[in-house]
């Protein structure tokens, strides 16, 4: 529950249940929507592209955010997805379409979601065993769905098509929304942007619906849960959909910004990455999936200015590892809530003031 | 609209009713989570239901409807119901005894009961046989109520279709209802608890009312937008007050809590404008603040008690009315904007433009506490009998040992003895069934109050304790027992306090700890204990207790120092009639009933034997046998 000053009641769930309730909230949100939309773009454009890897994991550790934290689906397999998004948008943009729906651009936006549609079914496929196992044996379910699409499947076969041994590209003036050309990186930021919000207000809604109650239901206890008469599989199954719907829509994204794919990008290491994203921000909470990549996406930056400075050089890959694997370690043993609890606590540091509880 | 002679509480409803319509809220009631708005049409729909629903059950003009229950819409509409039928309307405490139900309801001559759910039809069914005047019951929250079928018991929901079906076949019958009538008829009845002998009822008139309410906002008017939060009983005539008198004819909007024990957590939410309250609650408030500091990190303490510091300083010029220095308001303003701010909102204070405490006596340091907090803290001073209240502070006047200045056309007199006198529009007709008391009580138009008190060089009225309660040590030096128990409550261990010495040697004390604070405190110091009676008597809390009456002596008048104290081995209760229903010590009956106590208070005894019973709200008993300490603190 939000904590709400004095003077602030309701007279209707629908005001109840709303995000954003007092005009503090409601200017911190115009500050962070100025913030993201003006004041990176037009001042801080040396980091766009640690923006835009911070927007792309965020989106990738949503969709592990919704399966670990809120339905209790371990997953280690989720760059499979990534890979299948990404994957189906290059093919796809590929089919003869109509020249005039180049024209208009509504081609990429129909590919979009036909490929997300494409990852979510894909992810609902490897989420099938989920109805009989959970737990340790879900999690080598995933891995198998990791290493079977992509170690397996893209590498071995669809990315042969083509026939050039080689990574898939798509032309940049391909990337086209109505008369919108995504092509320079501040395109690419402010399409990752409207991705982001438009993904986190889905799951901020599901979250909170019906749906979203089903899913911690099953995460707190599937027993109890089904005894309610919630039916699991169903559920459980529709959380696997969105999350690699998501999780499609992730990698396509990816893909635009690069312009260039590789079997590379969507190896295990990365799903590993994405379940650390959420473990670092907190499990369970929307903000941790934010909070967790700025961290990430922090520490990289700092890790590389320390190693450009030190002198190191093509090493920065393995300090990179290490460095992933003590973050992980530290959080578990100091926050093991994750950075969304401490950002909780201190609001609440405040809020409290100058009592503590 | 005007208020005159002829004008009823009823009309100005109809005709506030009709102006705001559906556009405004009237009254929110939280359930279910949310704050269910009812405007002020939907409001005259269901008194209108429930005024013909009256009628049709054969209500007369002049006959009495009871009221118990919770503060919730339906008692309110039912009041109003009840005025508007011609009807007078009598409030009971929703903790009344049964025997204190029987005693109301019987004497009132009571017709018509509306009871708010079982637990209240079940007073009304165990007195009924006892009240052969007493003819319908009604009720409103089914929760309990299937198996109920007695014929004299009647929904609210069958008594409002009634209505309708009345209405339908008297179109216009409820206008003219409303019409008729005139300002100087009883509109309300009510009985006073009285600190000393059985209940009084107090006639008041639809007049005395809403001049009582004119009076109050002339001083410190309110806004139509304004909210208040109604969750003292309605039996008392404060809540009347505001909900009724002001609330009528200002048409702020009244909010009714959730649950009764939710009600400080409902206050915060609504955040209310203007706020009345007997002193007890600013207590509980102060106290909550006093334990939430003693837990609070370094640094939150410090910032508190800096602030504090300030705010009191400040407070203090406000009330010696000597200039501020830039810089202390400066720093006020500081203290505020960082601490002080953030306390109101914790405490439902934030938007308080008018705060009011009366009904007892509340000690300085509670009144400083929250002006050093920038509350707007008032003394009032007033009685049932004139309807609510005869003085209050003004605005940049306050002094924390008066009660301010008589509001509009009132008069206050002091009698040569000192009783205080009172003259206004709002003086009742009379005691019901009880011209003896009349007229001791009403001379010329004057009210004697009971209370001694006079007027000081600012023309403030200054209120002593009640006329017996004066007290002097048998060396002849006058100490005033309730100003010490106010000082003693200051501390959050202690909940209530009884303080003795009139024609005794020295003074001495009984308290009652709070049970939940020390409880707190017990758990933090690994102390175990099963019951309040044994916290009470373990030699940790006896410690405790005597540090904080060691502070609250410090500096007192050598004679007015505590010597003696106990922990009492339960709390005051009502139930026990210890305090009145508005929570009153009754110093009469506790000195009869703690004789042993009060008596080994003044022997060489280091402990009392205690054999007891205990009553309940329900009927239970519980039998207590136990050995209290007497701690001397040698002053």
């Amino acid at each position: 529950m939000a904590y709400l000053p004095c003077g602030v009641y309701h007279e209707k769930y629908s005001q109840d249940q709303a995000f954003w309730q007092t005009n503090f909230i409601r200017g911190k949100m115009v500050l962070l929507a100025v913030f993201s939309l003006l004041v990176i773009p037009i001042f801080l454009t040396d980091y766009l592209s640690e923006f835009i890897l911070l927007i792309y994991w965020a989106m990738g550790a949503l969709g592990v955010q919704l399966l670990i934290g809120f339905c209790g689906q371990l997953t280690l397999g989720h760059a499979a997805f990534l890979a299948v998004g990404a994957y189906s948008s290059f093919l796809l943009m590929t089919l003869p379409w109509p020249m005039f729906m180049h024209q208009i651009g509504a081609v990429y936006p129909l590919v979009l979601i036909i490929s997300a549609i494409i990852a979510g079914l894909w992810c609902v496929l490897f989420g099938l065993p989920s109805a009989r196992v959970k737990g340790f044996y879900l999690i080598l379910t995933t891995m198998a769905a990791q290493f079977i699409t992509v170690d397996f499947f893209i590498a071995k076969y669809v990315s042969q098509i083509g026939g050039r041994q080689q990574d898939l590209t798509l032309s940049s003036d391909l990337v086209k929304i109505g008369p919108w050309t995504i092509d320079s990186k501040v395109d690419i930021y402010l399409f990752g942007v409207i991705l982001l919000v438009i993904s986190m207000a889905v799951v901020a809604n599901l979250v909170r619906s019906k749906t979203g109650r089903a899913w911690i239901a099953i995460r707190d206890n599937d027993i109890a849960g089904e005894a309610m008469g919630i039916n699991i599989i169903g559920y459980k199954l529709y959380a696997f959909f969105v999350s690699g719907f998501i999780g499609g829509l992730t990698g396509a994204f990816w893909g635009a910004s690069r312009n260039i794919i590789s079997v590379e990008d969507f190896l295990f290491g990365k799903s590993l990455w994405l379940v650390g994203i959420i473990l670092i921000g907190g499990v369970g909470s929307l903000h941790g999936v934010v909070f967790g990549s700025l961290f990430m996406v922090f520490l990289i930056w700092a890790l590389q200015e320390i190693v450009g400075m030190i002198g190191g050089t093509g090493n920065i890959i393995y300090f990179k590892e290490i460095a992933f694997g003590l973050a992980i370690c530290g959080f578990l043993l100091f926050e093991p809530n994750g950075l969304a609890y401490r950002w909780w606590q201190s609001k609440n540091y405040f809020n409290l003031w100058p009592f503590s509880y | 609209m005007e208020i005159t002679k002829e004008l009823t509480i009823p009309r100005l409803f109809l005709d506030q009713a009709t102006k705001f319509g559906t556009d405004k809220v009237a009254m929110r009631e939280k359930e279910y989570g949310v704050w269910r708005p009812i405007t002020w049409r939907d409001y005259l729909d269901n008194v209108k239901h429930i005024a013909l629903g009256l009628i049709r059950l054969g209500l007369q003009k002049g006959d009495k409807v009871s009221l118990i229950g919770d503060n919730r819409p339906e008692g309110l509409w039912a009041e109003m119901a009840a005025m508007c039928a011609g009807g007078i309307g009598v409030w009971l405490f929703q903790d009344s005894l049964m025997e204190e139900v029987r005693y109301i309801i019987d004497h009132s001559d009571t017709r018509f009961l509306f009871a708010e759910g079982q637990e209240e039809v079940d007073k009304g069914m165990s007195i009924f046989e006892d009240c052969p005047k007493l003819e319908k019951i009604i009720w409103d929250d089914p929760k309990g109520m299937r198996n109920y079928h007695e014929d004299y018991l009647i929904s609210l929901e069958d008594l409002m279709n009634l209505g309708k079906q009345h209405e339908q076949e008297n179109p216009g019958l409820f206008e003219e209802l409303v019409k008729s009538g005139s300002g100087d008829e009883v509109a309300l009845l009510f009985y006073t608890s009285g600190t000393t002998s059985a209940p009084k009822g107090v006639l008041l008139s639809h007049y005395n009312m809403l001049s009582m309410g004119r009076n109050l906002m002339a001083v410190d008017p309110c806004e139509p937008t304004d909210d208040y939060v109604s969750f003292l009983p309605f039996a008392w005539i404060g809540e009347q007050m505001m909900s009724v008198s002001c609330g009528i004819q200002i048409g702020y909007t009244i909010n009714f809590p959730e649950e009764p024990d939710t009600a400080q957590e409902n206050i915060r939410e609504i955040g209310p404008h203007v706020m009345f309250a007997p002193p007890r609650m600013y207590e509980q408030m102060t106290r909550t603040v006093q334990v939430k500091y003693l837990d609070a990190s370094w640094i939150k303490r410090k910032c508190f008690e800096l602030a504090s510091k300030i705010g009191y300083y400040v407070a203090d010029l406000r009330f010696k009315k000597k200039l501020i220095p830039w810089y202390w308001k400066m720093l006020d303003w500081i203290a505020y904007a960082a601490v002080q701010m953030k306390l109101k909102d914790h405490l439902g204070l934030s938007k308080v433009r008018h705060a009011y405490t009366g009904g007892a006596a509340m000690g300085p340091d509670h009144f400083k506490f929250f002006h050093a907090m920038g509350v707007n803290l008032k003394q009032i001073y007033g009685q049932t009998e004139v309807s609510g209240i005869s003085v209050v502070h003004r605005d940049g006047d306050i002094k924390f040992d008066t009660v301010g200045l008589p509001i509009p056309e009132t008069e206050i007199k002091i009698k040569e003895d000192g009783e205080i006198l009172a003259k206004s529009p709002s003086v009742f007709l009379g005691y019901y069934k009880n011209d003896k008391a009349t007229e001791e009580t009403l001379i010329d138009g004057w009210l004697a109050s009971g209370d001694k008190g006079f007027i000081d060089d600012d023309g403030h009225l200054v209120v002593f304790d009640r006329s017996k309660d004066v007290m002097t040590l048998n060396n002849g030096k006058p100490f005033s027992p309730q100003y010490l128990e106010t000082r003693l409550k200051f501390s959050p261990y202690i909940k209530d306090s009884w303080v003795i010495g009139h024609e005794r040697e020295y003074v001495t004390a009984v308290l009652c700890i709070d049970y939940s604070v020390v409880g707190k405190w017990a758990d933090e110091n690994k102390l175990t204990y099963t019951s309040y009676t044994e916290l009470s008597q373990k030699p940790e809390i006896y410690e405790l207790v005597e540090k904080q009456i060691r502070q609250a002596n410090k500096d007192l008048p050598d004679a007015a120092k505590i010597r003696k104290f106990v922990n009492l081995y339960k709390e005051f209760d009502p139930d026990d009639d210890e305090l009145t229903r508005t929570r009153k010590l009754r110093r009469a009956f506790v000195e009869n009933r703690y004789k042993d106590i009060l008596d080994a208070l003044y022997l060489d005894k280091s402990t009392v034997h205690i054999d007891t019973t205990i009553n309940y709200e329900d009927g239970r008993k519980s039998h207590i046998k136990t050995d209290i300490k007497i701690t001397d603190l040698g002053e």
